[in-house]
């Protein structure tokens, strides 16, 4: 057996040797004499990279294009392509309500987070007293299972839980207020328990976009006599804009996709896209979960897509 | 900032109190629900401290016929979870890591990508799969679905583990005499294990957190999850609450001794080793 040998940084070599043009006697050698040197070669790294990328293949890929097949496949006779799964799907109101109620949770759950992370990552930004212990208590969700995030607001908006107690106790209301219901209140709901699970990530996110601002910035904008407020404006949020895109992006993502915190808290009776999904495919009605799988993918795609659209333009615009 | 007690100083710490408080409320609540008898929850009225201490509901939770089976196939399922993830995401890592900047780029973007995909997208075809390869139930059935939101995620913390060894090593390695794999083995390796460490309890700590693919491959046996997820819909709200403090314990104890290593730079591959 040979002992492979080193891989040879690619390109010409050492400066000290000028190249000289190969003899025209010695060709290039052909194709497959090369492929066998590159074998040779890098034989290891194929051999290294080749299980994950066959995992990523057949485990993620292979489904996802099952997935998008099925959705088109009759459930009936398996006729293909149809759009009778599609057909079937938005003409029922309950995906017309996991649909919006997605669309809802994401957007109510990303603006909280963004607003009471940023609120968050300021403070932290700053030094006082004591800033360790509200780093840890302000972390201490990323520490606990979605589920359980899920599993513990029952009991803070349950008819006799404790947020309709304390806006009992508050005088603000009289009768308790059933909140994990359909409409605006569930997707309040839902959007409140995710927002308390996911804030500290998009704290450390907006954290390290902060600590990477450079601190002549504000020494500058100080000397000019600009306001705290006027600072923030137009100095920390422009630089920060490259942080918070990257915790808007991962938190859509991940708010779309939201599944435990809507099964456990409301069931049914909040249907979000990937339970929706989950309750078809329960039900025995793969090829429309495949369809609403699809819609869902579809969603996030366009999603990310039309963020990266909207702050190119504005950037080109400024 | 200054010592005297301004009113922006006092409001100040007014809104990092508040903040405090809600972030550890909804745990505490649990706790208090798992501790409380039922004249403290099921009433109108709920009291906002535990007037009437018991611990029947731990007692009931904690019998081993209730809590092993459920807690061992997690801890089977989280641990198999941590270690295949890491057997089959280091060594590609190292590659992709040793890869020209642009297409190390490229690659750890599209490792990213695959978080767009919705799981539920990809759980519904493996679900059928698995039934007719007869994975359901099974402690391998679940590593296996598991490691699809962890391997991309492993990989992508490791790229930044081995972008840091400085390549020399290798190279003088090689120099002594050293294959690449020996290289690799001797060298490489015990640099990279302390990232290779959070990055398998991060793997860990997903497994054990896992609902979705649980609920979609397991129709006899039950995770831990799952069991919380079973009682909450039964509506027993004690056996709720107890059971989500048992999953949140070995969580948050994790998480907080990982504190130095989840920052920001964890999301985008940098871990410090």
């Amino acid at each position: 057996m040979e002992v492979s040998r080193p891989p040879v940084a690619p390109g010409p070599g050492p400066a000290a040797l000028p190249r000289v043009p190969p003899p025209l006697a010695a060709p290039r050698p052909a194709l497959p004499e090369r492929l066998r040197r590159g074998w040779r070669r890098h034989w290891l790294d194929v051999a290294l990279v080749v299980p994950l990328a066959a995992y990523i293949l057949g485990f993620t890929l292979l489904p996802v294009l099952q997935s998008i097949a099925l959705g088109f496949t009759a459930r009936f006779g398996g006729a293909f392509p149809t759009l009778a799964n599609y057909e079937d799907l938005f003409a029922r109101p309950d995906f017309g309500l996991a649909v919006l109620n997605t669309v809802g949770i994401t957007l109510i759950g990303v603006a909280l987070e963004l607003v009471v992370g940023l609120a968050i990552a300021l403070m932290l930004a700053r030094a006082f007293p004591l800033r360790g212990l509200f780093r840890t208590l302000v972390l201490v969700p990323m520490g606990v299972p979605t589920l359980v995030a899920g599993a513990a607001m029952l009991y803070i908006v349950g008819v006799n839980g404790y947020l309709n107690e304390l806006l009992f106790r508050l005088g603000l209301i009289d009768a308790p207020i059933y909140w994990p219901q359909s409409g605006p209140k569930g997707m309040f709901v839902i959007a409140l328990a995710d927002m308390w699970k996911t804030t500290p990530i998009v704290v450390l996110i907006l954290l390290a976009g902060l600590e990477a601002i450079p601190r002549d910035v504000y020494e500058a904008a100080s000397v000019d006599g600009a306001s705290a407020w006027r600072q923030f404006r137009d100095h920390t949020l422009p630089l920060l804009m490259p942080a918070i895109t990257m915790a808007v992006i991962l938190r859509a993502i991940d708010a779309f996709r939201i599944f435990d915190i809507a099964l456990v808290l409301a069931g049914r009776s909040v249907p979000v896209m990937s339970t929706f999904v989950y309750f078809e495919y329960f039900f025995g009605n793969l090829n429309t979960a495949a369809g609403a799988a699809t819609v869902l993918l579809l969603m996030i795609v366009v999603f990310v897509a039309g963020y990266f659209w909207l702050v190119e333009r504005r950037r080109e615009a400024v | 900032m200054s010592t005297a007690w301004t009113p922006g100083r006092v409001g100040f710490y007014a809104l990092a109190a508040l903040f405090g408080l809600l972030a550890v409320a909804p745990l505490a609540i649990l706790l208090k629900v798992s501790l409380s008898g039922p004249e403290d929850v099921l009433v109108q009225h709920p009291p906002f401290w535990i007037w009437h201490p018991t611990t029947e509901h731990w007692a009931a939770v904690l019998k081993p016929e209730v809590i092993w089976p459920p807690l061992r196939k997690s801890l089977v399922v989280a641990t198999g979870t941590a270690v295949l993830a890491v057997v089959i995401a280091a060594p590609a890592a190292y590659v992709i890591a040793r890869l020209p900047r642009g297409w190390r780029y490229g690659v750890v973007l599209a490792l990213l990508f695959t978080r767009m995909f919705p799981e539920v997208i990809i759980a519904t075809p493996i679900a059928v799969t698995f039934l007719r390869a007869g994975l359901i139930d099974t402690d391998i059935g679940l590593i296996l679905a598991h490691l699809i939101r962890n391997l991309p995620f492993v990989a992508w913390i490791l790229v930044g583990t081995f972008e840091v060894i400085p390549r020399d090593l290798e190279e003088a390695s090689w120099v002594d005499g050293n294959g690449r794999l020996g290289t690799l083995w001797s060298v490489v390796l015990p640099l990279a294990l302390p990232g290779i460490a959070v990055a398998a309890i991060f793997a860990w700590l997903d497994s054990w957190n896992d609902l979705l693919y649980a609920i979609y491959l397991l129709l006899a046996e039950r995770t831990l999850p799952l069991m919380t997820y079973y009682f909450a819909n039964r509506g027993s709200v004690f056996d709720v609450a107890t059971f989500s403090v048992v999953l949140t314990v070995p969580v948050l104890v994790l998480t907080l001794l990982l504190q130095q290593y989840i920052r920001a730079g964890t999301l985008g591959g940098a871990v410090k080793g």
